[in-house]
Parts: structure tokens; sequence; C-alpha cells
């Protein structure tokens, strides 16, 4: 039976804290092998959105369905079992600091496969090899840099073959060259590994080397207010928020005519 | 669990804790000896001091001290270690891989000060006796061997065991309450100090109130 195309469905969920809404009717799907980015400016809920999708925060309404299957109607243990099918990089690494960057990657191995300790070691090797982190396996988050937390963070996120990568702020903190070296290693490790990912980023650059679809939400209204890839988005958009934020401007334009040319 | 996690923290409980523990029991134990003496020498009976040193040291005084010092210490550290890593989604991270927080976080922690307590108990109460050992030797005419063979009739193992036990519910306690108080703490830098401050608050006002429900209890079976 062919796979279905759409990996992960998110049907109009609102995510609130408490009276608070933070967005509401976001709609999107996934599509294999795509790199999807969650764009918006600070504050607009992009990481909120994010943690809904890992598991981290259950949305106020809506389905999100991974594999067609309603991730929040399942119970703790059918979630972590589909959580396995998520590799996750926060926006600070989040690399467990009392664990050398060998052991952060080995303990998901540890946890969740019956590799016997050699086989656990090599392949914490190779996956720190594959971003350039073989050298730091025995150092502690504390003694590397960011660049190295968040690459080391990577890795983990890779430990068990995830086929769903979710990197929040990933060149967030990182300066051009590191930046680029890791949108290098994203589209790396989605044609290596056929992975799907989403990212949470307001890094235009990144966003218009790596990201293929996407979705814009709005600070303002809490609702997404445009969907595609951030480069059909910059060159096409005719939302003054969206034209804004994809050309970097400081001004939102509020003629009549782009207003009304305002859609979703 | 993994048993570095908690060798670590069997470390950092106990013998980590062995200085401040000995230099409070004992200088509390000093001053017990002190102001017995003075008070006791008026009635004639200053060799009572090494019951009154002994017995408030055992059931009460070391046990509540001790905690006291862990609270601050131990149950301190452990609301703002564990605050931290909520603000910097270590916690998140252990949650998306379904790795259970109470394993890995809370039981190596809780773990430790439950079994350590129990023997800081007994090393600050002989470290009490001690301290009243050597203010007596300086305040009245009684031989070393004098003194301790007075404690040692003086005081009953029943109030060792007391005192043991006690220690065991203050450790779980402090260990219980700072996690929790960790994990609901807030993800700021201001929110791990309010954390820690909340812990050792918490911690030394329950030691409080669970020695006195002790002490009811106690009573009511004639312990």
């Amino acid at each position: 039976m062919p796979q279905s195309d759409t990996l992960i469905s998110v049907r109009d969920v609102e995510l609130s804290f408490g009276p608070k809404i933070i967005q509401q009717n976001v709609s999107f799907d996934l599509k294999r092998g795509s790199i999807f980015a969650v764009m918006g400016g600070s504050g607009c809920g992009k990481s909120t959105l994010l943690k809904s999708m890992i598991g981290l925060l259950p949305p106020t309404t809506g389905q999100i369905l991974v594999g067609g299957e309603d991730y929040w109607a399942q119970n703790e243990h059918r979630r972590t079992q589909i959580n396995h099918r998520f590799g996750v990089l926060f926006q600070s690494g989040a690399l467990w600091s009392s664990m050398t960057v060998g052991e952060n990657v080995a303990l998901p191995l540890e946890m969740f496969t019956t590799q016997p300790p050699d086989v656990v070691r090599k392949l914490v090797e190779v996956k720190l090899g594959l971003v350039g982190m073989e050298q730091a396996i025995d150092l502690y988050p504390s003694e590397i840099s960011g660049g190295m937390r968040k690459r080391a963070g990577l890795a983990r996120a890779i430990a068990l073959d995830p086929d769903i990568l979710f990197f929040d702020e990933p060149s967030a903190g990182l300066d051009p060259i590191t930046s680029a070296r890791l949108d290098d290693l994203i589209l790396t490790l989605r044609d290596g590994l056929g992975a799907t990912i989403v990212i949470v980023s307001h890094e235009l650059p990144s966003l218009f080397a790596i990201a293929d679809d996407g979705i814009f939400l709005d600070a303002r209204t809490h609702r997404p207010i445009a969907h595609g890839s951030p480069r059909t988005l910059r060159d096409n958009s005719s939302i003054p928020e969206v034209m804004a934020f994809m050309n970097r401007s400081s001004t939102i334009p509020t003629t009549d005519e782009t207003k009304a040319d305002r859609h979703v | 669990m993994r048993t570095k996690d908690l060798i670590t923290d069997l470390w950092n409980a106990g013998p980590n804790a062995l200085l401040i523990v000995g230099v409070v029991n004992f200088l509390i134990g000093a001053i017990l000896a002190f102001v017995g003496l003075v008070e006791l020498r008026r009635f004639a009976a200053e060799i009572y001091v090494t019951n009154l040193v002994g017995i408030a040291c055992a059931r009460e005084i070391s046990a509540i001290m001790t905690a006291i010092i862990m609270a601050g210490r131990t149950g301190g550290a452990y609301a703002a270690r564990i605050s931290t890593m909520l603000g910097n989604e270590e916690i998140d991270a252990l949650k998306v891989f379904g790795i259970p927080i109470s394993g890995y976080i809370l039981l190596p922690a809780i773990l430790s000060l439950s079994l350590m307590m129990p023997l800081l108990y007994l090393y600050g109460t002989l470290i009490g006796i001690f301290g009243g050992f050597v203010v007596s030797m300086s305040m009245m005419d009684v031989s070393p061997m004098g003194y301790w063979m007075s404690t040692v009739n003086g005081v009953e193992l029943r109030e060792f065991a007391f005192g043991f036990v006690k220690a065991f519910f203050f450790g779980s306690f402090i260990a219980l309450a700072a996690c929790r108080v960790g994990l609901m703490a807030g993800r700021s830098a201001a929110d791990v100090g309010i954390a820690a401050t909340r812990a050792v608050v918490i911690g030394i006002v329950g030691i409080i109130a669970m020695d006195a429900v002790f002490a009811v209890m106690a009573n009511a079976l004639g312990i």
C-alpha cells in the first residue's frame, strides 16, 4: 500500500494559556520529505505551536494527526511511541547538563533499543560524526560552545533515526558561518535520512535557503495569515505583515490596496 | 535511574555535608551543655547534663538541626537544579523522548536524601554529644569515662531509634518538597532563585511541623 503523502496534519488547532489565546484556526499539512517553516514575529506563538506538535502542550481545540492518528487523543504510552518518530532540536540545545555529550546521545539508545553497550558507543560516534562533533564525545555541555551544543543536540535528536525532525530556532545565537553550516546539515539530514523537517524560525536567510513550504503566524490577530514557501511569500505575498517581515521592513504598509489583497 | 547520578547525589547529600553538619551539631551540643551546667549547678545536679545533652540531641535537636541544614543546603540545591533544567528545556527534552522524569531526575535525589539523612543524624548526634562533653570537661569535675558512662546510662537506645526514624521522614520530605517546587517553577533566572528560596522555607517549616506531629504521636504511644 503506498504511503500517504501527508505525514502530519494540523486541523483547526487553537492554542491558549488559560484565557489568553496564542493562535487559533491553525491548519496545515506537512508533506513527507518537505522542510516546513513556521514563521512569524517574536511572540506570535511559533514555539507554542511546535510544543503542541511534539507532545509538550495539548491544543485547546483541534487535532494534530500524525500518520493519520489523532496524537492528542492517544494515551500517554501511545504518544510516547509516536514520539519515537520525532527528533527535536531545542532552541538552546537542551543537552542534559549532568551528562557528557556522548552520554546525551547514548541515553535514548540505551532506553529504547536493545543494543549492547559497545554497539551503542559506535552508534553515538556515528551520530556525532554526522554533525562533526566526534571530538567532543567526552565533554560536558558546559565545556562546549553554543554552536557545538546545537550540533550535539542535533546528534541526540537523530539518535533514534526519527522520520520527523523539529527544529526550534536552529540559527538563533549562531554566527552566519555556523548558521549556514547548520542549514547545510539540515539539508543533508533531509536528503540522507529521508526525514521530514519542521523549522520554527525568523531567520530569513535560513528560511529562504532551505524551506520549501511554510505558514506565517500573525501575533496581532492570533491566526495564520499566509501559507507557502518563504521564497514564494517574499516574492508574491501582498499581505502587509508578511511583506514587511519577509523584506525586513520596519514599517507595515497599510494601504487600502494591500488590505484588500489579504487572504489566508 | 543511572547509577552514576545516584552516586553523585548520595555523595552530595552525605559525605559532602559532614563538615557543616558536624560543626553545627558540635556547637549545639556545646551550647546545651553550657546552659544546662549553669542551671543544674544551682541544684547540685551537674552530672545530669549528660542526660540533658544526650537525650536532647538524640531525640530532637540533632534530627531537627541536621534536617534544617539539609533543607537549606541540599533541598535548595535540588529545587535550583530542577528549575534550571526546566529553564534550559532539559526536562522538555526528557518528556519528548518519553524518558520518565521520576526515574531520571527525582528518584536519585529523593533516595539519596532519604538514605543519607538518618546516617547524618547519627553522626550529628554523636558530634553533638561530643560537643557537650568538651564543654563539660572544662566546666565540671568529672572524668571522661564518668561522663561517657553517665551518657550511656541516661540515654536509651529508643531515643536514637526515634530520631533515626524521624530523620528518614525529614529527608524524604525535604527531597520531595524540593523536587516538586523545582518542577513547578517558572523558566527564568529569577524563578530559579524563587524556587530555591521556596524549597528551603517549605522544608524548614515542614520539618518543624512534622516534628510536632512526631512529638504528639510519641506521647500518645508512650515512646
